[in-house]
């Protein structure tokens, strides 16, 4: 296992991740042991020799931390273990440490959530101090020293391991965190190499938190991250402490489950096997997966993901750290969605036969006959439609094979008549989702982040709770979990705003980083270039988009969005699909199949057997984001790519190989035979789209653009994403995703 | 510029890419700059697609009918060289129809 994980790392340049302190990082400690730490009541009671003064040899601190000074006069200096480091004011010891490129040993600190200060793991010894201190939770102090590697720092762990293990079941074998425990690897380093303890260990009632978590509290060491995760990161107020001393339980207070969209990450963040993976328990061990560093494609953010497979399987899916996107955390649905890879799979080239019935064929014959009838329909009858999951370089083969068809037809789910995606301005989120952290005035426009995009919702909650960032909400009543106020359902009040009748245009006027987020979903009204001008209206008066700040933004629905306004994938007129003869599906589940006529021939192109395959005379089997290379961009505009976790099922091939092959059988071959071809044809329509993990910022946000004459209609902004749990082909195929909407989701 | 107005009539699309600070693009910049509003008012049915990236040589691209491209680069061309190659390669779609 361990060499493929580490090739599977080496893969990804990792220029826009930032590495921070990972508590999974412990394997890297060295183990010491002296013959004094064997009996360390008589080392402590020794009278340390200074340490050696001179030649330390540098140390690159831990997971590459880093430090920042805000203002350089902040700057203090303390010693770690004779070493001297320049932090700045207000770091606490444990940080300081980091810096000098100590680890300290910890349960329950963690750099993202508050500070708890209460599993004591983390004891370290400060000279002139009378006892070890709890390194997270005390302020570095100028010149102190502090001391890592003493017998009294290593007493202390000792003891606190051996007060640790002394509830805590002894069923690692039977366990899913185990060879990914913290508590397991600290025992192994800092434990005492027997026990004392004879005695009965306490045992807890599990908790029903849902189809998502299992837990097995008698192993719970009472560390409270996963307490101050659901309060400050997700926002529920369900977990909590109840009782004290032994009978210390986290819980739900009432029988009730977790409602939150990002649930799934307390299983990371427990340190131990409390809170485990419930599908993906007893399937398999941590040390028999593959991992391959990926992106998730279940909405617009383009989470960092880690897939874990065993053989042609998908075990199960983690997050990757990435600061400017997810962080370190992924929505439940990016965690909990590839059960749905494995089921109502296409695995064959099927044609409809006489009787309705699909039949499987080679693929050159279900080619020849998609060529010919290709050929046999006028260019304006035919239709291509890209899906929400389609890959940057499968939507340009299918625009560029569908041009020398001679037809203009081609266009992507989600994206409405004549939409202007002239300027990229216009479409992404150009505060970045980084970004939003320095906006201090938010209106969102018919989106609900919530359910549309939790990690970007995520960040606004972290903005709105570390700055008190105001919220203004447009659309239809829902489901926040921060502060906000519902300022209207319709884009009357947006007038309002704009005209500076409403209240909420002195509080955007008056911001220092106004931020406005528009709703994809506003992309398929009839009225969106009214309202986008409206918006463009606030924005001016408002003072949203600066040199220095740009606070304009669309947050778009589906991970092939932002790629396919880039490539110009937008719908021409309201007729071509009704008129169509021939059209054309790439993995498009959610187009309104009543709009095709009865005597139209469909090819269905894609993994799932979804909603469009009962229409589809053709079908033609492809590969799932998990088992091909492909660009996405996300709605930020930075472009990141997939790998190949798995390998396809049956007889499915890449979307742009079916889309070159069908090419050449139809006899207008295009250009492009290799992946890399491919983008070079990408880089002469929308070369940012190349340019891997990076975010190309827009320029022209306040070019000046034709008047509009049409009105802004009444109709109140709708709900995009009716269901967070199932939004596309592989997760309404998923299990787990219907149990999750079944249990979870407010009737 | 009477032709300014045809460019939807033999393009089915038009693509400016440039770089969004490299002096080499500032011409093509200060051109879309100067005339998208007016490209986009007597065309309010052509994409015309303009795309950033850093790095980028200024170009130019048009597509014709049946998926025919044809591209000019930018580079050291002043504004009204633009404005001038623009109308070239409306000129070519209009051979193209013919
Ligand atoms: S369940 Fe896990 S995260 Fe929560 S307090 Fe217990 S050990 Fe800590
Ligand atoms: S990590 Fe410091 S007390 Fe838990």
């Amino acid at each position: 296992m361990g060499l493929g994980l580490l090739a599977s790392k080496a893969v990804r340049p990792a220029s826009r991740i930032l590495h921070s302190p990972n508590p999974r990082n412990f394997l890297l400690r060295t183990i010491v042991s002296k013959p004094e730490l064997k009996k360390p009541e008589g080392a402590a009671a020794q009278t340390q020799p200074e340490p050696p003064p001179v030649d330390l040899p540098p140390r690159t601190p831990v997971a590459g931390a880093r430090v920042h000074f805000d203002n350089p006069d902040d700057a203090i200096e303390v010693f770690v273990d004779g070493y001297p480091v320049k932090i700045p004011k207000g770091m606490t010891v444990l940080q300081a440490c980091e810096v000098a490129g100590v680890d300290i040993p910890r349960f329950c600190y963690h750099s993202r959530l508050s500070i708890a200060g209460n599993c004591r793991m983390c004891l370290v010894e400060v000279e002139k101090s009378p006892k070890p201190v709890a390194s997270c939770a005390m302020p570095a102090l100028p010149g102190m020293k502090i001391k890592t590697d003493t017998p009294v720092a290593k007493k202390a762990r000792e003891g606190v391991m051996e007060f640790l293990l002394m509830n805590h079941p002894l069923d690692c074998p039977i366990c899913d965190q185990g060879g990914e425990c913290d508590l397991q690897d600290q025992s192994m380093a800092f434990g005492s190499d027997r026990g004392r303890f004879t005695e009965m260990k306490r045992s807890v009632v599990d908790k029903n938190l849902g189809p998502l978590v299992k837990t097995v509290m008698t192993r719970c060491i009472q560390c409270t991250r996963c307490v101050r995760f659901a309060t400050e990161v997700a926002g529920v107020q369900d977990l909590g402490m109840l009782g004290r001393g032994s009978g210390e339980e986290i819980g739900t207070y009432v029988e009730k489950l977790m409602t939150s969209e990002l649930s799934g990450n307390v299983i990371d963040i427990c340190p131990v096997g409390a809170l485990t993976s419930k599908p993906f328990a007893f399937k398999a061990r941590n040390w028999e997966l593959k991992g391959t560093e990926s992106i998730d494609v279940t909405d617009a953010v383009g989470s960092n993901i880690r897939i874990d497979s065993r053989g042609p399987e998908v075990m199960r899916i983690v997050p990757r750290l990435n600061e400017d996107i997810n962080e370190e955390w992924i929505s439940d649905k990016t965690r909990f969605c590839y059960d749905g890879l494995k089921r109502q799979r296409l695995n064959d080239p099927m044609i409809r036969g006489r009787d309705g019935r699909f039949k499987a064929v080679s693929w050159r014959d279900a080619l020849a006959v998609v060529a010919e009838i290709a050929h046999q329909t006028k260019p304006e009858e035919i239709v291509g439609i890209s899906g929400r999951l389609s890959d940057t370089e499968s939507m340009m083969a299918l625009k560029d094979f569908l041009n020398r068809m001679g037809s203009d037809n081609v266009w992507c789910e989600g994206i409405g008549v004549n939409t202007n995606a002239d300027l990229r301005s216009g479409y992404i989120m150009n505060t970045s989702i980084a970004g939003l952290e320095k906006a201090d005035v938010f209106l969102l426009v018919g989106t609900q982040p919530r359910v549309e995009a939790a990690m970007v919702n995520a960040r606004i909650r972290k903005t709105v709770k570390a700055t008190q960032a105001k919220v203004g909400y447009i659309g239809p009543p829902t489901d926040f979990n921060y502060d906000h106020q519902h300022l209207g359902a319709d884009p009357q009040t947006l007038l309002d705003i704009a005209e500076g009748r409403h209240p909420f245009s002195k509080t955007i006027s008056n911001a220092k980083n106004p931020c406005i987020i528009v709703g994809g979903g506003v992309l398929e009204r009839k009225d969106k270039d009214a309202i986008l001008a409206t918006i463009e209206t606030i924005a001016k008066n408002g003072k949203v988009v600066r040199p220095d700040w740009n606070g304009l933004n669309m947050l778009l629905l589906h991970a092939a969005q932002t790629a396919a306004l880039d490539l110009g994938l937008v719908p021409r007129s309201e007729k071509s699909l009704e008129s169509a003869k021939f059209v054309y599906l790439m993995g498009a589940d959610d187009v309104n199949l009543e709009q095709i006529p009865n005597d139209a021939f469909v090819v269905y192109q894609g993994h799932h057997g979804d909603k469009s395959v009962y229409r589809a005379n053709v079908i033609l089997p492809a590969a799932a984001f998990s088992e091909k290379e492909g660009t996405y961009e996300n709605t930020e505009g930075c472009v990141q790519q997939t790998l190949p976790a798995v390998p396809t099922v049956g007889d499915a091939r890449d979307d742009w190989k079916i889309i070159r092959a069908l090419s050449e059988v139809a006899g207008m071959r295009l250009p492009y035979d290799t992946i890399s071809a491919i983008r070079a044809r990408i880089k002469t329509v929308a070369p940012n789209l190349v340019h891997m993990d990076e975010r190309e910022p827009a320029i022209f946000s306040s070019l000046p653009k034709p008047d509009i004459t049409e009105k802004v209609s009444k109709t109140p902004f709708g709900i995009a994403v009716e269901n967070f749990y199932m939004t596309d082909a592989i997760t309404r195929a998923s299990k787990i995703m219907a149990q999750c909407s079944a249990a979870l989701l407010k009737k | 510029m009477a032709w300014r107005g045809n460019i939807s009539k033999y393009l089915k699309e038009l693509r400016f890419l440039m770089c969004q600070t490299s002096p080499a693009s500032s011409t093509a910049r200060a051109f879309v700059e100067k005339n998208y509003k007016e490209l986009k008012t007597l065309n309010p049915k052509l994409p015309i697609l303009i795309r950033e990236c850093s790095g980028t040589e200024p170009q130019l691209w048009a597509r014709y009918d049946m998926g025919v491209e044809k591209g000019i680069k930018l580079e050291g061309l002043t504004e009204e060289q633009i404005s001038k190659a623009l109308q070239d390669l409306v000129k070519a779609g209009e051979s193209l129809k013919r």
